[in-house]
């Protein structure tokens, strides 16, 4: 696409933000992510006519599949999981720009005959070499399609690689990871996912704090009490055993959705809303984060319970697990952000599967007004201001404050100031991954992560699972359907505080 | 368009504006006993509707399909004839809509007002009391302006947007000079215009051989055709002449007698266009510049 000083006429129209033409080449198609995320996102931006004019997008994986049939699974993927109606002439558009490849990664023939392939498709298409690469693979599978890739870089256009979670599984293994990227590829070409960055409430966050002159002087220690960050859900592993016996809490949600809450919550004001400046701040919180003493950190299993009125099995039992399994499904911490901003005020996260509902909240909890002239019968029930962000469900803000109860005498109780999102502005919010896929096709990287913040989550992560080895907790140490293990509510309890349970 | 959970309403002839504030607490209080809990007010600005009696149905079947859209507060103006009683008569909805996840419920609404007589001709004093304080407040003016009439005047003058359709003028052309004249007291939004959208991309991808436009036909709408002529020019800095066969929708593009690909047909309802007008803050200085050009032949 031309820019509007090349064409007068680009200026104010939504074509302005259309990427230029492309080639999405999506690796690991045949599997879940592709049919659930990727596919549903590409129809909702074809619908709303965000994708370039000149596109194409490629499946590959090792499935055995056809063009047809490709196109025949990933039509009824965008009829299930789609968020809009589906609408067969936007459908046929986005299929005539499908094609499918059955490939081995590693298999020096394939990957050449793939990319003569894309060659043809810059020709039919008009893609004009450039490329995204959406690598939806197993971590094992990435190096070598990193190498293949690299080695094959198309000679004309640009490149960007889109590289899903898990990004490594230590330090280490991330570093050997960007080190192999960074032979191929620049930083800069780098799009590494963690989807929570494309939710609207997770951007509502710096809308909230940066773009309202009222709470910034007050987001700091001299008002603020603590923070609460919950990634609740109350589904178990949903057959994910192989991934999450290795993963668990920690590197499932703790190292990637929980520390980007962490950093959005307490990073300094960017000054501006390039992807360089976001990611430098979220860097300097991330450096920042004491790390947890063991007391600090507690870690549980959930046993059999009932969610939803419904027994479920405990998490030795789900298949695929092993039935003495010492991974962690529930992670809590008392974490530090040591700077001048945040001395001192304690940053309680916790994350965990199978608790009684799911919910992704900030919650951050003001201090005391420090001499409420009124008797202490009337404020009995009285709370401290709490501003909590909704992250998901029912996306919003809500600040609790204290009103008197009509009547004579003065009693006073906490009521709530809702924003809720879907109140305000009735429209449906897109999907975290269109908003990213289609950054990506533009090129910036703002909502996505940078070598250097991964590489300070894990430095968290490896300290933490470090103090782990010497202790063998005894698992399972939670019922599904509660709020974790005892030692959780101790870790606040220590404090005089304890865990907002609604 | 949803149907709204529960409706409460009320209506009052030649009230006061305290009974209609009274009769708007005494809804949303009953509007809660049928919900759980209090009903949501979100409200983002005040939306005023300027509705002539000829224009009274259809801005209301626009309105019912954005109540649960824009959940503010809408009220309607309809203006009696000069010779009429001075009365204020009233009609006041608290319309309830379910939210998908929430047990409560998100209000909106809507104040319809008669004015009788004079009370039409000084709108404002009305409207202010009414107004949802510290929030945007858009007017749209249903059918032609009245260019240089007080309450034109005077609802512009507490309005941050105006919302207008070109095509509801009789001589869209020979209007559009004056409404130009409104651009740095307001800002204004014109529906004709989001309905050129497709027609405006798809001449934008005729870059560059649209560049060399020198003759513009139109099969369409008088305001559709002359606002697409006027963008051209003032996008591209040169004068073209346009061509014009009336029709009810924009059928036909042709640049210097080359037609375009028409583009895909986007069916927008009232209620979408209006709403998406609803969400644009701020000048277009875009469509000022068409309009301004609109008449430069």
């Amino acid at each position: 696409m031309a820019t509007t000083q090349e064409n007068p006429l680009l200026e104010g129209l939504p074509l302005a933000q259309t990427p230029e033409p492309c080639a999405l080449v999506v690796f690991g198609a045949s599997g879940d992510l592709t049919r659930r995320k990727i596919f549903p996102a590409l129809y909702a931006l074809a619908l709303r006519r965000l994708l370039p004019q000149s596109f194409a997008v490629l499946g590959a994986a090792r499935s055995e599949w056809s063009d047809d049939e490709f196109r025949g699974n990933m039509e009824a993927a965008v009829r299930e999981f789609g968020r809009d109606e589906f609408r067969q002439e936007v459908w046929d558009g986005l299929a005539e720009a499908t094609s499918y490849r059955a490939l081995d990664f590693a298999d020096d023939e394939a990957e050449d005959e793939l990319t003569r392939y894309l060659e043809h498709v810059d020709e039919e298409r008009g893609t004009e070499g450039n490329r995204v690469y959406y690598l939806a693979v197993p971590p094992a599978a990435m190096p070598t399609l990193v190498k293949e890739l690299g080695k094959r870089r198309s000679a004309q256009g640009w490149t960007r690689l889109i590289i899903e979670k898990p990004f490594g599984h230590d330090q280490a293994s991330a570093r050997e990871l960007n080190d192999l990227i960074w032979r191929h590829f620049t930083e800069e070409e780098v799009f590494r996912i963690d989807h929570y960055l494309g939710k609207e409430t997770v951007q509502n966050m710096a809308a909230l704090r940066f773009a309202n002159g009222i709470f910034e002087p007050i987001w700091n220690r001299q008002f603020i009490d603590h923070v609460q960050i919950t990634v609740a859900e109350s589904i178990g592993i949903e057959g994910r055993a192989d991934y999450y016996e290795k993963a668990g809490a920690i590197r499932d949600i703790f190292q990637n959705h929980m520390l980007q809450l962490v950093a959005l919550t307490a990073m300094e004001p960017p000054s501006d809303f390039t992807a360089d400046s976001v990611r430098n701040e979220k860097v300097k919180v991330l450096k920042s984060i004491h790390t947890p003493g063991p007391k600090h950190v507690v870690r549980g299993e959930y046993g059999r319970g009932y969610v939803e009125g419904i027994e479920v099995p405990g998490y030795r039992e789900e298949p695929r697990v092993d039935p003495n399994s010492m991974t962690e499904t529930y992670v809590a911490a008392k974490l530090f952000v040591d700077n001048w901003r945040w001395a001192d005020t304690p940053f309680y996260v916790r994350t965990g599967k199978r608790l009684p509902r799911r919910e992704t909240n900030i919650a951050i909890q003001f201090k005391r007004a420090p001499h409420p002239p009124f008797a202490e019968a009337a404020a009995e029930e009285l709370r401290p201001n709490l501003l909590t962000i909704h992250v998901q469900p029912d996306e919003g803000v809500s600040l609790a404050i204290a009103a008197k109860v009509p009547g004579l005498g003065v009693k006073l109780r906490t009521v709530h100031m809702d924003f809720v999102y879907g109140g305000a502005f009735q429209v449906e919010m897109p999907e975290a991954y269109e908003r990213l896929i289609l950054d990506a096709m533009r090129g910036d990287a703002t909502l996505f992560t940078r070598a250097d913040e991964v590489d300070e989550q894990w430095a968290i992560i490896d300290a933490i699972v470090a103090a782990w080895k010497r202790d063998r907790p005894a698992f399972p140490n939670y019922a599904a359907g509660t709020w974790g293990p005892p030692s959780a509510d101790d870790l606040l309890r220590r404090d005089g505080r304890s865990w907002r349970h609604h | 368009m949803t149907t709204a959970a529960h409706l409460e309403e009320w209506t009052g002839e030649n009230v006061s504006l305290a009974e209609i504030e009274k009769a708007m607490a005494e809804l949303r209080r009953e509007s809660c006993e049928d919900t759980e809990g209090p009903d949501l007010r979100t409200s983002v600005m005040t939306h005023i509707a300027w509705v002539p009696p000829e224009w009274h149905k259809a801005a209301w079947a626009t309105l019912e399909g954005m109540a649960e859209r824009h959940p503010s507060r809408a009220i309607v103006l309809v203006p009696g004839a000069a010779d009429e009683d001075d009365d204020l008569d009233a009609l006041v909805q608290v319309a309830a809509f379910a939210l998908p996840g929430e047990r409560r419920h998100v209000a909106a609404e809507i104040v319809e007002l008669r004015l009788g007589g004079r009370r039409a001709r000084s709108p404002a004093s009305l409207v202010m009391p009414l107004l949802i304080s510290g929030l945007p407040v858009f007017c749209r003016w249903r059918g032609r302006l009245p260019f240089g009439e007080r309450e034109l005047e005077e609802l512009t003058g507490i309005a941050d947007r105006l919302v207008i359709d070109s095509r509801e003028w009789e001589d869209p052309a020979a209007d559009y000079t004056r409404l130009a004249e409104f651009f740095e007291r307001v800002a204004v939004s014109d529906i004709t215009w989001r309905r050129t959208l497709p027609w405006r991309v798809a001449l934008a991808h005729d870059w560059p051989e649209v560049g060399r436009c020198t003759e513009l036909a139109v099969d369409g709408p008088s305001a559709d055709a002359h606002l697409l002529a006027g963008w051209l020019r003032s996008r591209l800095d040169r004068d073209l002449r346009l061509r014009v066969e009336p029709a009810d929708e924009v059928e036909a593009v042709a640049v210097n007698g080359r037609e375009l690909e028409k583009p895909p047909a986007e069916p927008l309802s009232s209620s979408t266009l209006l709403s998406a007008e609803l969400e644009t803050f701020g000048r277009d200085r875009v469509y000022e510049a068409a309009v301004t050009a609109a008449r430069r032949e």
